[in-house]
């Protein structure tokens, strides 16, 4: 088993594929900077027009942690399409290139094979999550500096330096297990379904799915609480002024059951599957 | 000589009703805060709008007599347009004439109550409504009706009967709620139509407390 992991890492490392999807996160965070920079003073202008009746403003409020938290937003839809891409690809690219049939014909338990596929995308995805977050905030903090975090969300929240810091930290890493669960579930779809295109394909529908089902209110207990798209942004809770843990660990715990459940799923249709 | 005295008797008379339109209670206030040279105090900003979660802000003010009351602070905080100068420069800068309305009951304590009404149009309010405690010689609210940002109600708190300076203030003011553009909206940011119909212009509080660092009076 060990070593089926050390041969998915080897094989997700040589695939040039994965240093585009580096190479696409980072180009995303420039772009994201770049439009912070040329045009982020006046959406805050636009967003405290009201409270200037009021108010005078002292500090600056276009700094690196509004750009993390800007940068962060990316886990609502361009970075899971990222990873649902690459994270497909390695089993697609197997399938198409038929490596996956001289795999088979060594003495690999298949349930190990595509188990070790599974930790391997898992791994990927927290180093990836890990790497969006050094690099913003590396980028953000040495050209915006730090100061407090503005934040809409049912109002307006202002978290000073350190706890907005804090809060992007846990944001980044709650975000990596909603994350980790695109990539899961793209892995079983790709066992599913085998070609690449029609893997991305299926893999980026669900995700467009999963973001406009996140805004409807089915007016169900069930649903609206536990079905699988309210729990994919619980990073967002960090941004309550009062952060509700609990519930945080909860939908936490409920987001990993799902992940583990597809996970069996993947692996119990890949063992009955003919692979030739 | 009767059109020299008639205009002589008119010249006195205009004089004696101008120095009437100033009342001797707020002119023996703005006579003690006049000994006030310059200050410096670090404040505590405790903002109340129910749209805005904020947390406690510290900064500091500094006050240098006939100048605007200057603000520092390394965090991000929001300074209440009126409330602020406690010496009360704003409401004294410009010429102005008083209106005596009576007395005004507060916590049980009567107070004498004027209109403040600028005679130049350079003054950024139009009305302003003090309490005075006559006692203490010193303003203890005040309702200004400013030309472009609304209106304020300041309400001072002293240490105790001699203090000049608030050690706290309480603005209250209307604020119309935050408007956000749909683009700007986390997906959590919900619409919350009723309240978007029925509350647009709401009531905020902020509570400013003083700790005065230096008071340097004119001798």
């Amino acid at each position: 088993m060990k070593n089926l992991i050390f041969a998915e890492v080897y094989k997700l490392f040589k695939q040039g594929k994965t240093y585009y999807a580096l190479g696409a996160i980072f180009l995303i965070e420039i772009i994201i900077l770049f439009s912070a920079y040329s045009q982020g003073q006046d959406a805050l202008d636009m967003i405290l027009d009201n409270l200037k009746q009021s108010f005078y403003f002292e500090g600056n409020l276009l700094n690196g942690n509004l750009l993390s938290y800007l940068i962060l937003n990316t886990l609502w839809f361009h970075l899971p399409l990222i990873l649902i891409v690459i994270i497909s690809g390695t089993l697609t690219s197997e399938y198409k290139d038929r490596t996956l049939l001289s795999v088979m014909l060594q003495p690999v338990a298949k349930w190990k094979f595509i188990l070790s596929k599974y930790i391997v995308a898992i791994l990927f995805t927290f180093l990836i999550v890990l790497f969006l977050a050094v690099t913003t905030f590396i980028l953000a903090y040495s050209i915006f500096g730090d100061g407090d975090l503005i934040v809409y969300l049912n109002g307006l929240s202002f978290f000073e330096s350190s706890d907005a810091f804090n809060r992007i930290l846990w944001a980044f890493g709650f975000g990596a297990i909603s994350m980790i669960f695109f990539s899961v579930v793209s892995l079983t779809l790709a066992v599913i379904l085998e070609e690449p295109t029609k893997t991305w394909i299926a893999g980026a529908f669900f995700l467009i799915i999963s973001n406009l089902l996140a805004k409807v209110n089915f007016k169900n207990y069930l649903l609206d609480n536990w079905l699988y798209v309210k729990l994919n942004d619980t990073w967002q809770y960090l941004f309550h002024f009062n952060i509700p843990w609990n519930k945080i660990y909860l939908n936490t715990t409920v987001l990993s059951l799902y992940t583990i459940v597809t996970v069996f799923i993947g692996v119990i249709i890949f063992t009955k599957k003919d692979v030739g | 000589m009767m059109t020299r005295l008639f205009i002589l008797i008119c010249y006195f008379g205009i004089c004696h009703l101008n120095a009437q339109n100033i009342d001797k209670d707020l002119l023996e206030v703005q006579h003690r805060l006049d000994t006030i040279q310059s200050f410096s105090a670090l404040v505590e900003l405790n903002v109340d709008i129910s749209f805005i979660n904020i947390p406690v802000k510290h900064a500091k003010i500094e006050y240098t007599k006939n100048e605007e009351t200057k603000v520092f602070s390394e965090d991000f905080v929001l300074i209440p347009k009126k409330g602020l100068d406690v010496s009360l420069y704003q409401l004294f800068k410009n010429p102005f004439i008083t209106v005596d309305r009576g007395t005004a009951l507060r916590h049980n304590k009567t107070y004498k109550a004027l209109n403040i009404i600028p005679t130049n149009r350079k003054a950024d309010f139009s009305i302003a409504t003090v309490l005075i405690d006559t006692f203490t010689n010193r303003i203890v609210e005040y309702e200004i009706n400013t030309k472009k940002d609304g209106s304020y109600l300041v309400s001072m708190q002293y240490t105790n009967d001699i203090s000049l300076l608030p050690i706290s203030i309480e603005v209250k003011f209307e604020i119309e709620r935050v408007r956000i553009p749909l683009k700007y909206m986390g997906r959590d940011a919900d619409i919350d139509k009723d309240s978007y119909k029925s509350e647009e212009v709401k009531t905020g509080t902020i509570h400013i407390g003083f700790n005065y660092t230096e008071i340097l009076y004119f001798h």
